[in-house]
């Protein structure tokens, strides 16, 4: 059972090369230099810089090293951005892009596409749900009541798209599932009651704050079946810790 | 004299006072929110227990036997009860160990250690449940509420009037004897009172030592009162000193209370409650009460030393902005030991902060924090008004020594950061205090506003912590190589571009927060690009031993060591500008991984390796060698066997701030396929387990390494070798004066001016401190009138 | 305490022998920081969520006069401070500027963030909450049911301008107050310029009173404007009938008076009714009273700073303590309380006429 999302893999692979890459090259010039340029005699060193006490001492400098490593690491860094931005994109897409489709009518599918060179989940239309946060427990709502800006819905998902049901977790207690399905893509809306909550969608590699007298939304491309926690991930309060939901994907 | 000590003796009494405020919650408590019956009893029955009501709990033995099961017949007697009534009464148990289950319909389970009764079940008087018993040792404590009900739910006062409840509590204990838990606060205050009391006892000793003939309160009065009342900045740097590793310490208690509850999965060492404030009190002390007193005792002590200067430039001030910390952490601590301590995260986001369910010790985490705010603005007027002013001649801007620029460039970062802090501190206080509604949902406040307020504030001030170790680094180092700073120019604008970067990449705290993409995405940018100058700097230090020859000292292995940790830290930093990754990372240990690299690693190692270097400098004794490295080595190691694997736990999905956490364990199907092991869906794999345990006993062992500095200096402080003016072979000018340097620390002050002060010389062929264009044209601008000057 | 002096230090109490440089122990920085942590921890025991438990107001003003005596010892160590020993810049490019000129405008840096975290607030909410009166106009709150016989109140921003500006004698406090500041900018100016006049072009009994009258009317104006602040905020005025000017009775009520307050959640106006059915607007306005009240309290609260030391100069000036030697010190009060004039400058119309 994977931990993370392809998506976040992909990025986390490329990164963590780039990270040994300069990593290495760092520690390797570190090693060298602390061992090669170890002092040989003690306190009797040239005096190359012509160090003096109450004197600036002379610069040691060389314009080209140092233009060298500022062009570098900024190439590398606007590299690093580039690739970010595309998952950026996919991760908040708007509704009604190509990459998420409007909302399903009575009997749509999203039918998801997995693109596993990108990790990016293409969907033809998306299905509304909500979850909301209060202390210090989530609820689901397969047919909110969320009025026109969020929804133009006028029919119940099947039980076959979205259940709310509830399961016992070992030290959480009885917890809300929510069941989904496989393949299909889900727009949720969230708000809190009271304070600010965060879903932490493990398996799915996502999370965003729920906030009082504010919805936010998030993206919920489900491409396999599986059962994974949600933790709750900003600070709410005496049991934040055991503030857990489950989400449990079907075929 | 008289009257000095009748003021002495007064001040001591107020002293006592503010310390007898910590031990008092400042106001009645206020209902903490929904909490279990547990806790709070059937007081939907009625506001108190009755004693009417009898509740009984049989068929529990003295000692249990490990994984037995034991049937409990649960009642009561007494009260409204009436078998002639619908409804009789109910119950709720809880129980601290092993499992209770119900035994037929008439009980339901809210979780595997509690029970109450159901619909049908509340017309009876008596219940029957299974208690199985731990498989471990453990003092296990039944707490059953009953409560007898008067059968009047369909009247129209109400279904809950003239009803009566008690509760009864049992502990039985285990086959094998266990001590009581300890208490949390217990160990906590313990820890804190015997700290305190052993440098009070530490300061007497070294009182003693300096003058062993005249140890009586005649003497020890001036000395203390001199310390109470000084305005030298050398004092006022090692008062900052003393305050900072005090605090440290205590920060690192409840670090460790923490990871002792993190040791093991499902751990109750600490409850949730304690668990919340001991993070939040962890947080605040440890930036606010360790890291800014100690990196201000270096600025103290060093900076006018370097540039030269008799003292800052306004000393009273500065002595100011130091007592204000100490009362600041009164305020601070207030209500921890009494468990209504804040709550809410160092960051104290809204609308937690504000809300009821916060502890009421938060008001006063808040006061405490606004004057710790006065404290810093002080102190950034104080040092940029001396670093613009009192430079000796000869050392015009870029003549400065790299600890002080970083001083420079911190400083203005911190002033003009924090009073947006401050600002919303204010907000939420008077939210607090008086009723503002200033994120008050309810009537249109705005959770974000805090969030932007304090991160204007907070990622500055977390680089305001790293730039001063920038300076002490890039000193050390070209010390150790005997070599002058690789690059002194782009260091200095390295720094200044990090202090001008740095407030326009908060939003990277918010990516999760519902704010406008657009922003999320320009934050992004910005954040990637500060790496950049702190690279220039990294490269520039390692460029800095080329050709030189590197004298191993214990301050040359903290530098090489914060290099190591610092560029990890900063390596790992960079998953966080990716969004999308940053959706997995927030909030979890992942990020308390990466602030540690940079903050321990990064600024606490700076800080040890300042005090290697400069503690001959401050107080004319060498440390000792060995020791250093002893510690180095130690510390180093349980440091990294600490937080490295936090890394891994966070991608795993170990989430900050929980108290505790859960293990995942797979199903196990027998040969027949019948299930041995259930599957138990928890956020991480078992392997977490054992790396949270690793980190536990690295984290103990780290804290006992740093304690052989401490011993270090004790010793070092009694018969330590007498140190000369310049052991090292610095250039800058705190290597002229003698060890320690003489108060007033350069020059002397005659017929109203300041003589002999020192000037430097530079070994590049430049014209030193002539004004250029625009600063003579500045100085124009600053200079009202001729008249003046000539007087 | 180095033992290298022979001659006795100066008390850590005050008073101070300049001469000497300044003073290098005081008992007044640990004195105010413990008076300003019991100010606050008993300003918070005495409100609770807006809760009011009167028997902490003595501890209050315990942490106000503790501070006080903080701030006496500090001054003591300065009194008659004559200017002998000021410390002069040496760092380019300040070279020759007094280093508490340079401390001032540092200071001034950080206190101009302090009114820009207060502004931001106010413009945040006052952008992002819809304004009553349009929110009145728009109608549909009859409908929603949002009025005071039905007792429920919508979020809308009600500026205090509305009140404030509706009418010219409602604004004249404020701009009274706004011209008494930039007047008392003008009189602080001239007292330095008498107190810096070179010995000998000026007879010292001359100087003594311009400097004590110019520095009395700035404090006299200042004292103006908390008064006039109190009466806006508290009192309210009556204007009689005069007929021969033509002015017209009037009772100008106070913000207190007509409910503007920062816990005003069922808050009405008197234009809020609607024609048709007869009903009152009801609204929670709690978020723009606190805006108004933090932000514009701040600054009177500056203003107060400023007054207690215009008293300390007023009474140094009339004892004749200014020379040209120690003028500087009424240039840096001076800095200070321009700031203070430029911040109403911009807090007048953005609160008051807007």
């Amino acid at each position: 059972m994977a931990v993370t999302s392809p998506l976040f893999d992909i990025l986390w692979d490329e990164y963590i090369l780039w990270s040994l890459l300069v990593g290495g090259f760092t520690f390797g010039w570190l090693y060298h230099h602390s061992f090669s340029y170890r002092s040989v005699d003690g306190e009797n060193t040239p005096n190359v810089d012509e160090i003096k006490v109450g004197v600036f001492p002379k610069h040691n400098d060389d314009l080209r090293l140092e233009v060298a490593w500022t062009v570098l690491p900024f190439i590398l860094i606007i590299y690093l951005t580039y690739i970010s931005w595309a998952p950026l994109d996919h991760v908040w897409a708007e509704p009604g892009s190509d990459a998420r489709g409007d909302e399903c009518l009575e009997g749509e599918s999203s039918a998801n596409i997995f693109y596993a060179d990108t990790g990016f989940v293409n969907s033809e239309c998306y299905h509304v749900i909500e979850i909301t946060g209060q202390q210090w427990f989530w609820s689901f709502d397969c047919d909110p009541d969320l009025g026109e800006e969020w929804t133009q819905r006028d029919f119940n998902l099947s039980a076959d798209l979205c259940a709310v049901s509830s399961q016992m977790i070992e030290g959480y207690g009885m917890q809300p599932v929510i069941n989904l399905k496989a393949g299909e893509t889900y727009l949720l809306v969230m708000e809190s009651e009271d304070v600010t909550h965060s879903p932490w969608f493990l398996q799915l590699s996502t999370k965003e704050d729920v906030l009082q007298g504010q919805k936010t939304t998030m993206w919920l491309p489900m491409t396999e079946v599986s059962e994974s926690l949600v933790l709750c991930t900003e600070y709410c309060g005496d049991s934040h810790s055991l503030m857990a939901a489950v989400v449990s994907v079907h075929s | 004299m008289n009257r000095e000590k009748i003021a002495t003796r007064t001040l001591v009494i107020f002293v006592v006072l503010l310390i007898g405020m910590i031990a008092v919650p400042s106001a009645t408590s206020l209902p903490t929110g929904v909490a279990g019956v547990k806790d709070l009893g059937c007081n939907c029955h009625g506001a108190v227990p009755s004693d009417s009501v009898v509740p009984t709990l049989e068929g529990l033995p003295e000692t249990y036997n490990y994984s037995e099961v034991y049937i409990l017949n649960i009642g009561f007697s007494g009260g409204p009860a009436d078998p002639s009534n619908i409804n009789q009464g109910g119950f709720n148990l809880w129980v601290s160990d092993g499992t209770v289950s119900p035994s037929d319909a008439s009980v339901q389970s809210w979780n595997p250690n509690e029970v109450s009764h159901t619909d049908a079940g509340n017309d009876q008087t008596a219940w029957t449940v299974e208690w199985t018993a731990p498989a471990n040792d453990r003092n296990v404590e039944f707490i059953l509420h009953t409560n007898s009900v008067n059968g009047n739910a369909g009247s129209p006062e109400g279904g809950t009037s003239g009803d009566e409840w008690n509760r009864l509590s049992i502990q039985i204990s285990s086959p094998v004897v266990v001590l009581e838990q300890a208490n949390p606060y217990t160990v906590l205050t313990t820890l804190i009172i015997v700290s305190f009391v052993l440098l009070l006892i530490v300061l007497t000793f070294i009182f003693y030592q300096n003058n062993p003939d005249s140890f009586d309160w005649e003497n020890f009065a001036p000395w203390v009162a001199g310390w109470l009342t000084t305005t030298d900045h050398k004092r006022v740097g090692t008062l900052y000193f003393l305050a900072g590793f005090f605090f440290l310490g205590i920060g690192g208690i409840m670090a460790i209370l923490i990871r002792i509850q993190l040791m093991v999965p499902g751990n109750d060492f600490l409850t949730q409650d304690q668990y919340n404030q001991f993070f939040t009190l962890h947080g605040t002390t440890m930036i606010f009460l360790a890291a800014m007193p100690l990196i201000n005792g270096a600025a103290n002590w060093i900076v006018p030393l370097q540039i030269g200067a008799p003292d800052l430039a306004l000393p009273r001030l500065n002595a100011m902005s130091f007592w204000l910390q100490p009362v600041g952490a009164v305020l601070i601590f207030t209500g921890v030991f009494s468990g209504t301590g804040a709550d809410t995260g160092w960051t104290g986001y809204a609308p937690y902060i504000v809300s009821e369910t916060a502890h009421v010790g938060t008001t006063m985490w808040v006061a405490g924090q606004i004057l710790l705010v006065a404290s810093s603005t002080l102190t950034g007027i104080n040092f940029i008004t001396t670093i613009a002013v009192m430079r000796a001649p000869g050392m015009g801007w870029m003549q400065m020594p790299l600890f002080t620029w970083s001083i420079l460039v911190a400083n203005l970062m911190l002033f003009l950061s924090i009073p947006a802090f401050g600002v919303g501190l204010i907000q939420v206080y008077l939210d607090r205090v008086i009723g503002t509604a200033f994120y008050d949902a309810a009537s249109g406040g705005d959770p974000l506003l805090w969030s932007h307020l304090f991160w204007y504030f907070g990622h500055p001030e977390v680089y305001v912590v790293i730039v001063p170790a920038f300076g002490i680094i890039s000193e050390v180092i070209a010390t150790s190589a005997r070599r002058s700073v690789f690059g002194y120019r782009s260091m200095v604008y390295a720094m200044a571009g990090i202090g001008v970067v740095s407030f326009i990449v908060y939003g990277h705290h918010m990516f999760t927060s519902g704010m406008d993409p657009t922003l999320r995405f320009v934050t992004m940018l910005t954040t990637m690009l500060v790496a950049v100058p702190t690279g220039i700097k990294i490269f520039n230090w390692l460029m800095t031993m080329n050709g030189g020859s590197l004298v191993y000292r214990t301050h040359t292995l903290w530098a090489l060591g914060f290099l190591v940790t610092f560029t990890l830290g900063g390596i790992s930093g960079m998953f966080f500008p990716s969004m999308a990754m940053d959706l997995h990372f927030h909030e979890s240990y992942f990020v308390v991984a990466h602030f540690h690299y940079v903050l321990v690693g990064g600024t606490v190692f700076g800080l040890f390796c300042g005090v290697y270097y400069w503690f001959p400098k401050m107080t004319g004794r060498m440390l000792d060698e060995r020791l250093g490295v002893l510690h180095f080595l130690t510390a180093f190691i349980t440091y990294n066997g600490i937080f490295w694997p936090m890394h891994r736990l966070g991608v795993w999905g170990m989430a900050r701030r929980h108290h505790t956490y859960f293990i995942s364990v797979d199903e196990v199907r027998g040969v027949d396929g019948e299930v041995i092991t259930e599957a138990v869906i928890g956020a991480l794999p078992p392997e977490a387990a054992g790396w949270n345990m690793f980190i536990t006993v690295c984290a103990i062992l780290f804290f006992f390494s740093n304690l052989i500095m401490i011993a270090n200096i004790i010793i070092s402080l009694v018969r330590g070798k007498k140190a000369p003016a310049d052991p090292w072979g610095g250039w800058s000018f705190e290597w002229m004066t003698s060890s320690p340097p003489p108060t007033p620390s350069f020059g002397r002050f005659e017929n109203g001016e300041w003589h002999d002060l020192p000037t430097l010389t530079d070994a590049n062929e430049h014209i030193a401190n002539e004004p250029s264009r625009v600063g003579t044209w500045f100085n124009k601008l600053m200079v009202a009138d001729k008249e003046e000057v000539e007087n | 305490m180095s033992e290298h002096d022979e001659h006795h230090h100066p008390s850590a109490w005050g008073p101070h022998d300049w001469s000497h440089g300044a003073p290098h122990n005081s008992w007044a920085p640990l004195i105010m920081s413990i008076g300003f942590g019991i100010f606050l921890f008993m300003l918070a025991a005495a409100f609770t969520n807006g809760v009011f438990d009167a028997s902490y107001v003595p501890l209050v003003f315990v942490g106000l006069l503790v501070s006080l005596v903080g701030l006496i010892v500090w001054w003591r160590q300065d009194m008659s401070f004559d200017g002998t020993y000021e410390p002069i810049a040496t760092g380019t490019p300040f070279k020759n500027i007094q280093i508490r000129k340079v401390a001032i405008w540092v200071f001034l840096m950080s206190e101009m963030m302090v009114f820009t975290s207060l502004f931001s607030t106010y413009i945040r909410y006052r952008t992002g909450i819809e304004n009553c009166q349009t929110v009145f106009e728009r109608g549909d709150w009859v409908s929603q049911g949002y009025t005071l016989e039905a007792g429920e109140a919508l979020i809308c921003f009600e500026p205090a301008s509305h009140l404030i500006a509706s009418s010219m004698w409602h604004i004249a406090p404020g701009a009274i107050n706004t011209f008494a500041l930039i007047i008392s900018s003008f009189t602080i100016v001239q007292a330095l310029r008498w107190a810096k006049k070179p010995l000998g072009t000026v007879d010292e009994e001359v100087r003594r009173k311009r400097v004590f009258r110019y520095l009395g009317s700035t404090w006299v104006l200042a004292i103006i404007f908390l008064i006039l602040k109190m009466t806006e905020w508290f009192i309210g005025f009556y204007v009689p009938e005069i007929e021969i000017l033509g002015i017209h009775e009037h009772h100008i009520h106070s913000l207190y008076s007509e409910g503007y307050l920062i816990n005003a959640d069922h808050y009405h106006h008197h234009d809020w009714v609607d024609e048709a059915t007869g009903a009152t607007m009801l609204a929670d306005i709690s978020v723009s009273a606190s805006t108004f009240y933090v932000t514009t309290g701040t600054h009177g609260v500056h203003v107060l700073g400023g007054i207690i030391g215009l008293t300390y100069m007023t009474f140094k000036a009339w004892t004749g303590g200014y020379t040209p030697k120690n003028a500087v010190s009424i240039e840096y009060f001076g800095l200070y309380w321009h700031f203070v004039d430029l911040v109403w400058v911009l807090v007048f119309p953005f609160f008051y006429l807007y």
